[in-house]
C-alpha cells in the first residue's frame, strides 16, 4: 500500500514539475538565467521540504502516515490553482529585477515543492521503524517514487501533454494527490483500529503494563505513531 | 562523522549525477532538434535508472548493523567507478550510434549509468543513519545535501562551464570529478591488501585512459548529431559556437544551424535567393510607409539587413535570446555592420518576456523569423496568448509578420487574433487593417531598396531583369486555385482549407505535440 501510493506520488509530482516549469518559462522567459532560476528554486523547495520533513518525523508520537495523506491533499489544493495563480503572480511581477523575481519565483514553487520534499523523510521514518533497515526502507521508498516519476516523464513526453494540455495535466495529477490522500487516510484509520483491536488482546494484566511501555521496539513505536498516541 | 561523510558523499553524487544530466539533454536536444519530447524522454530513463539502481542496491544493504561499515564505502566506490566510465560514454557512444541506426538507442546507456548513480543515496543512507527513531530526520540531512549537490551541478555546469567551456572539455571535468569521488570513497572506506591495490591501479588506468580518449571521442561529436546517418565523409563545420544558451553550427556554405535546427543562410540579397529572403522584401510592400520595428529572432542577421534597409525604418529593435549570434555576425564583414548601424538596437533576452515588460513600446512592425513551429517551447511565440500581446504593441494598421514554418495551426491562430491576414510562401502577414500586395509598389521597393548601399537588383543585367519578373510575378500567385504553396493566399482561402487545424494556446501547446511519436524521433 505505502509503495504503491509513493510510486503515486512521485508520478504526480513530475506532472507537476514539467507543467509548472513550462508555465513559468512562458512568464519568465526560457534564456538560460531564468530556466537556472526555475529549476533553482524547485530543488530548494524540496531541500527545504526534505529538512522539514525529516523534523516532523523525529517525534516518534506523530502520525507520520496521516500527516503524508496531509501533505498530499496540500500539493493536489494547491495544484488545482496552481497554473492560475503563477499567471497572477507573474503578471504583477513582470517589472521586478532579477533578484526580486528570483525571490518571487522560490515564492511561488515553495510550499508544493516543500510538500513534495517532505514526503521521503516521512516515510522513511515510517518504514525504518517498522522494518529497522535505513539502506532498504531509502532504497525501496526511493525506488517506488522515482520509478513512478520515471513513468511520468515518459507519459508526458508520448502523450499526457499532448492531449491533456497544461491544465489537464496538473488536473490529473491533483486527482492522484487526492486519491491518494483518501487512501492513505482511510489505511491509517483502519490500521489504527487493528492495531488498538490487537492490544487489546494482547494487554497484560494491567500490574504490568507500566513496566512493558518503555521496553516497546521500534515497530511498537510505529503502532503507537499511527494511532496518533500522545 | 558519519553523517556527514554520508551527507558529503551524496552531495557530490548529486552533483556529478546532475551535471552529466545537463550534458546529456544538451546532446539529445541537439540530436533531436529540440523536439520538446526529448526532455521527457531523457528524464524517463534517467529516473528509471536512478530508481532501479536504488532497487538494486538494497543487495547491498541487507546487513541491518552496517551503520558506519567501510564496506559500505567500497561498495559504492565500485558503483561510482563504473558509473562514471559508462556516463563518459554516453556523448560519444549516442554520436557514433546516430551515425549509424536511431539515436534512441543511446537512450540506454543513460539508464544504465543512472542506476549506477542511483544506488548512491541508498548506500550512503546506510551507511551513515543508524536505524532508530531519528532515521527519517537524519535522512532529510543526506537527502537535502543531495538536492543541494544536485542543484550545483546544475549551476555549475549549465550556468558557467557551458559557457566558457566545449562539451569535451566539461565532460572530461565532470569525469574526473567522478574519480576524484572514487578515490575518496576508497580511502575513507579503508580499501587495502590486494583487492584495495587492484582498486586503485584501476581507478588510475580509467582516470589516464579517459583523458587519453577523449579528443578522439569528441572529435566531430556535433557534425555527428546533426546529420546523423547523412554525415559525409569527412566533413566539418566552418565553425561552432557553444555557450550557456546553447549550440550554434555553420557549414562552410553559411547555412547557420541552432541546437541542430536549420536557422539560416548568410544572404540578405534576393538577386541568389538561397534563402526565401523575398519574403521579408515583400512585406516592405504591404504598407505604406514602417518607423518603429521590433524583430524577435536575430540568427543569421538576413532577415534584419532587410528589415532596416526598408525605406522609412528609423529604429529596428532586435530581441535575441543567445548572444552567439552576435559573435557569428561581428565576425562576418557582409552582415557586421548591422551591430554598427545606428538604428538598431540589440537586446539579450527572451523574446516574450521583453514584449510583456514594455508594454509602452509601439511598432508599425513587429518581425520574428524565429523557429520551427514543433520545436520544444515554440507555443510561447506562437500562441493565442503571444499575438495578443504583439497586437497590443502595434500602431493602428500595423503589421505582425511571422514565419510559421508551414504550421497551419499558426496560421489560423494568427488569422484568430487579427481581423486580416495574408500568406506569404510559409510566413503570414497580419494586422488590423487591410493588407494588399501591389504590383507598382512591389516594383518600387525592388529598385529603390538597398542592403548596406548595394541595390537589391540591377535592371541594367540581364539576369536581374529576368529576377524582377520572377518576382512580381509573386503578386498574381493571389488569385491561384489551388493556392501556390511558394506564393501568396488569401484570409478566406486559408480558413477555408484549414479544416483540421487547431487555434494555439499557451495551454495546448498545439504544433509541439501534433506529429506523431514516430515522426518526432525521426528528426
Amino acid at each position: 500500500m505505502i509503495w504503491l501510493v509513493f510510486f503515486l506520488s512521485g508520478f504526480a509530482a513530475l506532472l507537476y514539475q514539467l507543467v509548472w516549469q513550462r508555465a513559468l518559462f512562458a512568464i519568465y522567459g526560457i534564456n538560460i538565467e531564468s530556466v537556472t532560476m526555475v529549476v533553482t528554486a524547485f530543488m530548494l523547495g524540496l531541500g527545504l521540504g526534505s529538512l522539514a520533513g525529516g523534523a516532523l518525523s523525529k517525534d516518534s508520537r506523530r502520525p507520520v502516515l496521516l500527516m503524508f495523506s496531509l501533505v498530499e491533499a496540500g500539493i493536489g489544493t494547491f495544484g488545482i490553482f496552481s497554473l492560475g495563480l503563477f499567471r497572477a503572480v507573474g503578471a504583477a511581477t513582470l517589472d521586478f529585477s532579477a533578484t526580486a523575481t528570483a525571490a518571487v519565483t522560490f515564492g511561488l514553487v515553495l510550499v508544493p515543492t516543500m510538500l513534495m520534499g517532505g514526503t521521503l523523510p516521512l516515510l522513511v521514518a515510517h518504514e525504518v521503524r517498522a522494518s529497522g533497515n535505513v539502506g532498504r526502507s531509502v532504497g525501496m521508498l526511493y525506488f517506488v517514487n522515482t520509478l513512478g516519476s520515471a513513468l511520468a516523464s515518459l507519459a508526458a513526453a508520448t502523450f499526457v501533454m499532448g492531449s491533456l494540455g497544461q491544465a489537464g495535466t496538473v488536473r490529473l495529477a491533483a486527482a492522484i494527490n487526492f486519491s491518494i490522500a483518501a487512501a492513505i487516510y482511510v489505511y491509517a484509520a483502519r490500521k489504527k483500529s487493528a492495531d488498538a483491536r490487537a492490544s487489546i488482546a494482547s494487554e497484560p494484566p494491567a500490574s504490568d503494563a507500566a513496566s512493558a511501555a518503555p521496553a516497546a521496539s521500534p515497530a511498537a513505536h510505529a503502532d503507537r505513531t499511527e494511532q496518533g498516541a500522545t | 562523522m558519519s553523517l556527514a561523510l554520508a551527507s558529503a558523499i551524496a552531495a557530490l553524487a548529486g552533483l556529478i549525477s546532475l551535471a552529466y544530466e545537463i550534458l546529456w539533454y544538451r546532446v539529445f536536444s541537439f540530436v533531436n532538434k529540440g523536439s520538446p519530447m526529448t526532455f521527457g524522454l531523457l528524464l524517463g530513463f534517467y529516473l528509471l535508472g536512478i530508481a532501479f539502481g536504488s532497487l538494486a542496491s538494497r543487495a547491498y544493504c541487507k546487513n541491518k548493523r552496517a551503520t558506519f561499515d567501510p564496506a559500505q564505502l567500497r561498495a559504492l566506490a565500485g558503483f561510482v567507478f563504473f558509473a562514471q566510465l559508462l556516463s563518459f560514454s554516453v556523448i560519444p557512444f549516442l554520436s557514433w550510434i546516430a551515425t549509424k541506426t536511431s539515436w534512441t538507442v543511446a537512450l540506454a546507456p543513460v539508464g544504465l549509468s543512472a542506476m549506477l548513480l542511483g544506488a548512491a543515496l541508498p548506500l550512503v543512507a546506510h551507511f551513515g543513519i543508524a536505524p532508530d527513531e531519528r532515521a527519517g530526520a537524519r535522512l532529510s540531512y543526506v537527502y537535502l545535501a543531495n538536492i543541494v549537490g544536485s542543484a550545483c551541478g546544475s549551476l555549475v555546469v549549465g550556468y558557467v562551464l557551458l559557457d566558457v567551456w566545449p562539451l569535451e572539455k566539461v565532460s572530461l571535468a565532470i569525469a574526473m570529478t567522478g574519480f576524484l569521488l572514487v578515490a575518496g570513497l576508497l580511502v575513507a572506506g579503508k580499501a587495502r591488501g590486494l583487492r584495495g591495490a587492484g582498486a586503485w591501479m584501476a581507478l588510475v588506468a580509467a582516470g589516464a585512459g579517459t583523458w587519453a580518449s577523449s579528443p578522439r571521442a569528441f572529435d566531430r561529436v556535433w557534425e555527428k548529431l546533426q546529420y546523423k546517418t547523412e554525415l559525409s565523409l569527412g566533413f566539418r563545420f566552418a565553425e561552432i559556437v557553444e555557450n550557456k544558451s546553447g549550440v550554434i553550427t555553420v557549414t562552410g556554405s553559411g547555412e547557420v544551424f541552432g541546437g541542430g535546427a536549420y536557422d539560416g543562410i548568410f544572404n540578405a540579397g534576393v538577386r541568389y535567393d538561397r534563402n526565401g529572403i523575398f519574403r521579408t522584401y515583400a512585406l516592405g510592400a504591404m504598407r505604406p510607409e514602417y518607423h518603429e520595428a521590433l524583430m524577435v529572432g536575430l540568427a543569421s542577421g538576413s532577415w534584419a539587413q532587410v528589415v532596416v534597409s526598408l525605406p522609412t525604418i528609423k529604429h529596428l529593435t532586435i530581441i535575441e535570446i543567445n548572444p552567439g549570434y552576435l559573435k557569428l555576425i561581428r565576425e562576418r564583414p557582409e552582415v557586421s555592420w548591422l551591430l554598427d548601424d545606428p538604428r538598431v538596437e540589440i537586446v539579450i533576452d527572451d523574446g516574450r518576456r521583453w514584449i510583456q515588460r514594455h508594454p509602452d513600446r509601439k511598432f508599425d512592425l513587429a518581425v520574428m523569423n524565429t523557429t520551427w513551429h514543433w520545436r520544444g517551447h515554440a507555443t510561447n511565440l506562437l500562441s493565442v496568448e503571444y499575438m495578443s500581446l504583439v497586437r497590443q504593441h502595434l500602431e493602428p494598421g500595423g503589421v505582425f509578420f511571422y514565419n510559421t514554418t508551414h504550421s497551419e495551426d499558426a496560421m489560423k491562430t494568427g488569422l484568430t487574433v487579427f481581423p486580416y491576414g495574408m500568406r506569404i510562401y510559409n510566413c503570414m502577414a497580419v494586422s488590423d487593417q487591410p493588407l494588399a500586395l501591389l504590383r507598382d509598389k512591389w516594383r518600387e521597393l525592388l529598385l529603390g531598396i538597398r542592403i548596406h548601399g548595394e541595390p537589391a537588383l540591377d535592371l541594367t543585367q540581364e539576369y536581374d531583369r529576368g529576377r524582377m519578373d520572377e518576382l512580381l510575378e509573386l503578386v498574381d500567385s493571389l488569385e491561384e486555385q489551388p493556392p501556390s504553396r511558394e506564393g501568396l493566399e488569401t484570409k478566406d482561402s486559408m480558413l477555408a482549407r484549414f479544416t483540421g487545424a487547431r487555434v494555439i494556446t499557451d495551454d495546448n501547446m498545439v504544433p509541439e505535440w501534433r506529429d506523431p511519436l514516430k515522426e518526432q524521433l525521426a528528426r
